[in-house]
Parts: C-alpha cells; structure tokens; sequence
C-alpha cells in the first residue's frame, strides 16, 4: 500500500510517493537521503541514534511510520548549523570531546537541543537523566554531560 | 627529544578533533550510508535453535516473491565457495578449529546462526522473504554447561571432534610436558609450605562490548577488477587476504576498504566473520552490489559476546602479605568456537597469559581448558580475555590481605613488579613503567587514609561504605613476537608519509579507526615532526588498494606502533630534506643541523639560512635538477616500526560505594583511575579512552549479561533485556595520570585503551566487600547485582544465627 505524503525536512519539502509501512528513520535516510540519523538498535525504541525532532520536540524516529509526520515539520542533526555557524551544542561537543565514533551523536544533539530550551540551566544530574534515551557506547557520558553544561552556558 | 626540538607543543596538546565537525553536523560516511546505484539488500533467515539437525530447507515462497532475487542455503553454497577454516585465520596455536561455512550445512549450533539468506531489490521485500523460508529441524541435546560439555561423554558439538576440549594447555612451566610436570610439583610444594592459601570458585558471566553501530557489508564485483568491498571492521588488509582465500579470487583483485567511520568496535569488529564471506559471495555471483546492515537482535544473537570463565584460583601468602603463587584452572565456555582469527578460545587464552597482571609472582600454576558448547562463539570484547582474569586475580589479593589482616593496597603494592624489563611466569614482557608510582598516586588522591576514617564514623551509624581497588597491566599493542604466533599476523606498525608539492602531508594508514581519533593524533604527530600544522596533515585511513599493510586496529597498538611509525616515516623524510636543504645552500651540515619550526626549515648555526618546508618540498618533488649525488626525487616513506620490547601500560582503579545492606542496591559514590600511559599525545583522547572503557567496564560487571536459557534460546538479543549503562546509570569518572615515558618508542607514547575495563570488575566487587566486610559478604560471582548482594547478606546473617 502507498500513500503521498508531505513532509518538510529542515525547511526543506519533500512530496513522495512511499510505502505506508516505511519507517520515518528510512525515509530520512533512504528517500531523503539524510544519513545523519543513525540506526543503532534497529528499530526497538532504545538507542535514541535515530532521535529526531517532530515539530520542535525530540522523538525516535524508528518508532514512527513516515505517513505519520506527514504534513509535520522534521529536524534533523544535518539542519543544526544555521547559515553554515555551529549550533553552540556542536561547537561545545568539539571543544569538550563528547564525541569519539560519533554514531550516537546526532541523536543526543537532537534530544539535547531540545532539553536546553526546556532548561536552560540544568544540573549535572538533570542532564544525566535527560539522556536516559541515548545511549553512548565510547564516551562514558564524562565529556557528553560537561559538554552539554558548558553550551547550555554559552547560550544564557 | 623535547618539544623545542621539533615542531613546538603539538604533542601533548589538547587539539580539537579533526573528525568531529563531519560528525556533529550529520555528515559522517558509515557503512550504512554507502549508497550504490542497483544495489540489493542481503537478509539472514537464523536458526531458532541452539542445537538440531536441519532436515530440510523449503525456499520455494520466498523465491516467488516479488523482488527477491536469489535465494541461498548452506549446502548449495558449500558448492560454490571454500569453507573455513583459512590458514591466513588461523593461530600458530594447537586447538582444534571447526570446519564452517557462513551457513550452517547439515546442523546448527547456536541460536541465531545463519541457516539461509535472501537478496532482494528492497529491503523490506527481504525481510518478507525471510520469513518465507521454512526449515524443518529435528532437535538434537543442548550442549551448555561448560563443565558438563567437557565430559568425554558429553553430546559433541562437532562431530569432527572426538569431544568438546576445544582448547587445553598450561600457560606456565615451558613447552614441555615434563617441564610442566615439575613446576606443578614445585608450586604444590609451595602452597603446602605457605602460610596462608585462599582458595576461590570465581565466576565472571558472558557479556562483551557491544558498539552502537552494528556489522555491515557493502561489496561490488567488477568482471576486470574483481571485488570491492567495504566492511566495518578492524583489519582490513587481514579481511583481504581471507576473503580472497575462500573465495579463490586472486589478491589483487580483492579491494577492501573500512568505511571513514566506524560506529565503534571494541573488538568485535576485529574478527573475520562470516557474513562478509557471503555479502562479498553473493556480489560476485550475481554481478551486482550487495549490502548487508546487521541488525541489533542478530549483533546480539551472534557476537560481542565475550568474558564467560570460570577460574578455581589459589593464592599462597607469607604473613607479611607477599604472595609465594599463584595457581589457577581456567575454564572458558567458548561457544560454538566458529569464528576466523579468534575461533572463542584466543580471549581466554590471552587472559589466562596476562592473569599475574602487574604481580611479580614467579611460581605459577595455571591451566586453561575452553569447552565447545550450543552458544554463539566468544568473540573480543574491549579487555580481551582478561576482563574475567583480572577479576579472579583482584578479588584474591583482597582477600589474602583481609585474611592477614592487612591493607588491601598494602599487598598490592608489596608485590607489585619493581624491575623493568620483566617477563612473567606466562612468558609475558613488560617492557618499563612505573607501578607503584601509579598506585601510590590513587591511594592519594582518592585519600585512602580519610575514607577509612569516614567509613569508620559511617559504620557507628549502620551505613556501609567500601573501597575497591583493580589493578594490572594491560598490553599496548603487542609485536610481531606475539603476534605472529597468536594469531598468524604480524605486530608493527606501518605508515606511508607523503609530503606533496605545496608542502602538505598525507598519511596512508592501513589500520582504520572506529572512534579513536586516529586522524588527529596522527596530525599531531606529523606536525610535531615536521613543524607544520595539523591542518596541513591528511590521514587516509583502511583502503587496502593505497595503504601500507596493517595489522588493525587492535588492542591499543595506536599509540605505540602506528604513531611510532608515523614519526619513523617523518623522521626519514626530514632527514633528507635536510640533506637537499644542505646541498642547496653550500653548508656542509648533518641532518640534525636543521630546525623544523612553524613551517621553515632553519639552519642552526646560522638562522638566516632557512627557507619554507613548502618552497623545499615543492624544490624537491617538482624541480628534481642538481640533486645531491645519488639522491633521488620525491618526498615519500613507508616506516614499519617493530618493538624492540614488547609494551604495556599500567592502570588502577578505585571506587568508593555505599551499599543498602537491606535490598542489596548500592551506588558507585566515587570512581577514579591512576594511569601510566607513558607521553601522551593528545590529553582529551586518551582520557576518554579512560573514562569511556570504566564505563564499559562499570555496564559489563552491573548491567550486561546474555542470558540462555536450559534449551539454548537467547533471550537477551535487544538492547531493551541486553541492558547497557545509561549516563543517569553510571559516575562521572575522574581521570589522574602517573606517566613514565616508554624508551622503546620514538616518542615515548605507549598505546592504552584496550584494556581499560580490566581492573574495573577488581574495583567494584573488592569495594562491595569492602563495604559488607561486617556482614561477612565477599563478592566471587558477577554480574554484581542488588539481589545478588541481598542474598548474600541473607546467607551471612542466616549463618551468624
Ligand atoms: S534506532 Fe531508534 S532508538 Fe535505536
Ligand atoms: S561516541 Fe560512539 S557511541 Fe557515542
């Protein structure tokens, strides 16, 4: 079964023609072609490598069909940098070493962005618990928290 | 060599990250972002048993559907290509190595081998095929206990073996039986004659170090080329040579390239698995590309599954604390044991070497018996087999000190190697370092001598607070010596410097880096040499078509040998500049005569003569007229750097917990580590190695644990059951440093990461029975977990009534 769908994508819209079971993560990848949004648990909710941003609120991509963004607004971690100037999480993650492989990257960069709007002034142990849903296999969350802090900072 | 020899401060600086804006801003090339045009998507169909006979295999539906385009099982495929094992993946190591192929022929042995697979146009198309496939099995007896499995009457797990011994040996008292024989005999006597013995059943359970980017394989086969294939893995040029074994495809036209980025490895991409052999297969058969992307539930189904010993280890200790020997029978429960270069037993093994772990224990006993069993085979996880090791060994040594009633850091400390360089009882070399020096350094900062009064006060009050400590040497790499022996390639490090016209440099690294940050420590490197800037430095990285052999990236070999190499290569390349540079301007100076600083290369003696490391690299490579006598054009080298000792790193670790003795849960208070990882190149990097692998190291021993059940069904194949620690789970760790520079590499660097995990375990359980030392509790089991402890506290009170 198809369906058109609308879905605009860092201000960007794609009309498409797709399959109503394909995953929101795959047509991000695959049609869209924005393989910033990783997979790291294939599908199960947990990882949060394919976390996203559904009108301005952080969600797991894998966990939605794209039929149902459509006519929504996506942000991705490729829509982060505005007129080519980091985003002050991205510059922070590089002044901080939150990133080794960087697979989980985006996904917490996405979910982060979110949490500093909401706080902007958070505790180690807020932004801790804010991470629950990504997971991070090389970093040991160490640099990830500090990073998070230290951005939160340069934005007040 | 000091930094104002060469090119000023670059070593030892907190340089930024090269990687890192590609990767923030979403633009990193992982395996599954490679897109070719046409290209078809592989899916397994797995076994749903641990053990039984397939009888037969219908693939009639799924071929009829729509979009796939080939279906293949076992025994066809046992027609068309070779089977394992390969010599090229195979140790010079005497243990028996199953035959396999990458779907299982007549019978599967573990729950989740691949029995069958699908390629078709899409990748859901696949997945609808998959599940078309019906195999009929006839279920043979679940072989799981690893001691039962040893019985000579066990059911076997292959039948080409008389039994399911897939491994057996002692690590200590020589090659020879009778050699073996008498230091048994002279370790007994030891023990009879000792002051103390403690004797101990220590279990560590099957768990590993799963990364966050799964297994994949993308391969293309061009009829004049041969095959391209990138795969995420740790040693491409090993990769390579395999594939282009079993599948009788000359070498030369076998290209395997390691995507740029690698969402982490840890070991488990180091292997030479068996799905790439059919991804690449497949390619070649149907002339088209071929993907495959591992899914989280076959990851968890099929690998990173590592760590599962038993040790029944013994310690005798004089009175004063110094331990007289060490005696050990390992049992490791290997799996089904099919896997190329590491066949589940090459991690027990390597633990079971590296056991007296930093000790100056002379008189050991240690014997190693790995069982073939119906479970996915162990394959590396961060810490390679000594995870489990260095638990049995760290717990000991606590306890010998509390049976004597001393200070656990007191023995450590007492019996700590002092003279460098050393070799162990199991043949091990530690090449220099400073031990006690790193150990002195936690026992201060973590304040030992405080906490134990804060402990005493907490203690009136009914609160239970402990102190741990994990030690051990860990290897930085290891030589060709080692290497060759252990797993049939060679150790060095290897780097092809270039320097181009207009004076930029580019390195051809044929090892691959899975987060390490390999392209700016390699920067780093190059700028220090050379006096230029790290921006001007380019490091390609896994290609086998346009790299120097490499040995992978494997066990902490980039900071001692591939960088060594790097610098070597540099080395080479400035000396003869300087040679041109002499020539050039009339002084007759020696190589050394020459400063490269800030991209000018000066003469010492006089200043004024200098000129830009561009303008002599461009004189060089494209004005090659009136050269020195002999000297030829171009500004290229390929170093190979091989360790005159064998190198190591040593670390301790400490946690204070506090534990609520009535449910058993207990929080990590503090967490710090002390380590030697000799000069350091880039700060950042290896401190997040540091706190990355305790955190490894912290998930493992609380979280993480495969579960099969009596039939052999995994029931922890999704990150959901498969737990991993989360950042509202685990400490922030505090990183303190206690370098000593290794004189066995041109920068003093020593390679550290791999085995960061290692004294973790040690740390955590010595710290709970610490904490429950009134209670009478002592920690020999992992996972250490709350209901675990809260038994345990039951059993003591139980007993003192
Ligand atoms: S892939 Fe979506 S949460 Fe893991
Ligand atoms: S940086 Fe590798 S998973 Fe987070």
């Amino acid at each position: 079964m198809y369906k058109d769908v609308t879905i605009t994508i860092n201000g960007e819209e794609y009309q498409e023609h797709i399959p109503v079971r394909l995953l929101l993560v795959d047509f991000i990848r695959d049609v869209a072609g924005l393989t910033g949004t990783h997979v790291g648990c294939t599908y199960e909710g947990v990882c949060g490598a394919c976390t996203i941003q559904i009108d301005s609120e952080a969600v797991k991509s894998c966990l939605m069909l794209a039929v149902q963004a459509d006519g929504h607004e996506v942000a991705t971690v490729e829509g982060l940098a505005q007129d080519g100037k980091l985003h002050p999480l991205q510059e922070e993650f590089n002044e901080h070493h939150a990133l080794q492989c960087g697979y989980c990257t985006p996904g917490i960069l996405m979910n982060a962005e979110e949490f500093l709007k909401e706080n902007p002034d958070p505790s180690e142990d807020e932004i801790r618990e804010a991470l629950i849903g990504n997971l991070c296999r090389c970093t040991g969350y160490v640099n990830i928290v500090t990073a998070i802090k230290s951005a939160a900072e340069k934005m007040a | 060599m000091t930094d104002t020899e060469a090119g000023k401060g670059w070593l030892g600086r907190k340089l930024k990250r090269k990687e890192d804006y590609r990767l923030t801003t979403g633009k990193g090339n992982f395996i599954g972002d490679i897109q070719l045009p046409g290209m078809l998507h592989l899916v397994f169909v797995r076994s749903l048993h641990a053990h039984a006979k397939i009888v037969n295999i219908d693939t009639s539906a799924a071929e009829e559907l729509k979009g796939v385009v080939a279906v293949i099982a076992g025994k066809q495929l046992a027609e068309e290509i070779l089977l394992m094992p390969q010599p090229i993946v195979v140790p010079n190591i005497p243990a028996n190595h199953p035959t396999f192929g990458p779907l299982a022929i007549g019978k599967v042995k573990f729950h989740g081998e691949p029995v069958a697979a699908i390629v078709a146009r899409d990748k859901y198309v696949a997945e609808d095929a998959a599940e078309l496939v019906m195999v009929d099995y006839e279920m043979l007896p679940y072989v799981g206990d690893m001691e039962a499995a040893l019985a000579p009457d066990a059911t076997r797990v292959h039948e080409q073996f008389d039994d399911n011994i897939q491994y057996e040996s002692s690590l200590t008292g020589g090659e020879e039986i009778a050699d073996q024989e008498a230091n048994d005999v002279r370790v007994a006597k030891i023990f009879e004659e000792a002051d103390l013995v403690v004797k101990r059943r220590y279990r560590c359970h099957r768990c590993g170090v799963t990364p966050m980017e799964p297994r994949g394989v993308v391969a293309d086969w061009d009829h004049a080329e041969g095959l391209s294939a990138w795969i995420t893995t740790q040693r491409p040029h090993i990769d390579r040579l395999a594939l282009s074994d079993i599948l009788s495809i000359p070498a030369e036209q076998v290209r395997v390239m390691a995507p740029r980025d690698q969402g982490g490895a840890f070991g488990t991409k180091a292997p030479f698995y068996r799905e790439p052999i059919l991804i690449c297969h497949m390619a070649r058969k149907l002339g088209r590309p071929v993907r495959w992307i591992e899914s989280r539930e076959e990851h968890l189904m099929s690998i990173s599954q590592e760590r599962d010993q038993i040790h029944d280890l013994e310690i005798a200790a004089r009175s004063d604390g110094r331990i007289l020997a060490l005696r050990d029978r390992i049992i490791a429960d290997g799996g089904d044991g099919c896997e190329g270069v590491y066949w589940g037993y090459l991690m027990p093994f390597l633990g079971a070497v590296l056991l007296p772990s930093g000790y100056d224990i002379p008189n050991c006993d240690i014997k190693l018996k790995v069982a073939f069993t119906n479970k996915a085979v162990l394959s590396p996880a961060r810490s390679f087999g000594s995870y489990p090791a260095r638990f049995a060994m760290e717990r000991a040594m606590h306890t010998v000190a509390r049976e004597l009633g001393l200070e656990p850091t007191a023995v450590q400390r007492m019996n700590l190697v002092t003279e460098f360089p050393y070799t162990t009882a199991t043949g091990f070399n530690y090449d220099s370092g400073n031990f006690i020096k790193v150990l002195d350094n936690l026992v201060e900062k973590i304040d030992l001598t405080g906490f134990r009064r804060e402990q005493e006060e907490a203690r009136k009050q009914g609160r239970y607070l402990g102190i741990g400590f994990g030690l051990g040497a860990e290897a930085s790499g290891m030589a060709s010596e080692v290497l060759v022996q252990m797993e049939n390639q060679p150790g060095y490090g290897a780097a092809m410097v270039r320097v181009d016209p207009r004076g930029k440099v580019q390195v051809c690294d044929g090892d691959c880096s899975q987060g390490q940050g390999h392209e700016t420590t390699v920067a780093q490197v190059v700028a220090h040499e050379m006096g230029i800037s790290p921006d001007d430095v380019k490091h390609s990285q896994g290609d086998t078509d346009n790299t120097p052999f490499g040995c992978g990236t494997i066990g902490a070999r980039a900071g001692s040998y591939k960088l060594s190499a790097v610098a070597q290569a540099c080395r080479h390349i400035k000396e003869k500049m300087s040679r041109i540079a002499a020539h050039d301007f009339s002084v007759s100076a020696k190589p050394e005569d020459f400063d490269f600083i800030d991209g000018e290369i000066i003469y010492r003696k006089d200043t004024n003569i200098r000129t830009t490391f561009a303008e002599l690299a461009y004189r060089i490579v494209m004005t090659p007229l009136d050269l020195p006598e002999g000297e030829e054009a171009g500004l290229e080298h390929t170093a190979y750097f091989e360790a005159a000792m064998p190198m190591i790193c040593f670390a301790a670790h400490a946690a204070i917990v506090e534990v609520d003795a009535t449910t058993g849960q207990f929080e990590i208070k503090r967490y710090m580590t002390s380590e030697d990882m000799g000069r350091v190149i880039n700060p950042q990097i290896v401190d997040g190695q540091i706190t990355g692998g305790v955190v490894q190291g912290i998930s493992n021993c609380i979280f993480e644990e495969f579960v099969y059940d009596d039939t052999g069904q995994q029931l922890t194949s999704t990150l959901e059951n498969y737990k991993l620690a989360t950042a509202a789970d685990v400490p922030h760790v505090e990183v303190t440093h206690a370098p000593t520079p290794c004189p066995y590499t041109p920068l003093g660097s020593r390679g550290i990461g791999e085995g960061v995990p290692g004294p973790v375990p040690g740390a955590l359980s010595n710290a709970v029975t610490d904490a429950l030392e009134p209670l009478g509790v002592e920690i020999t089991e992992l996972p250490l977990r709350p209901n675990v402890i809260w038994k345990l506290i039951q059993q003591n009170r139980q007993a003192a009534e």
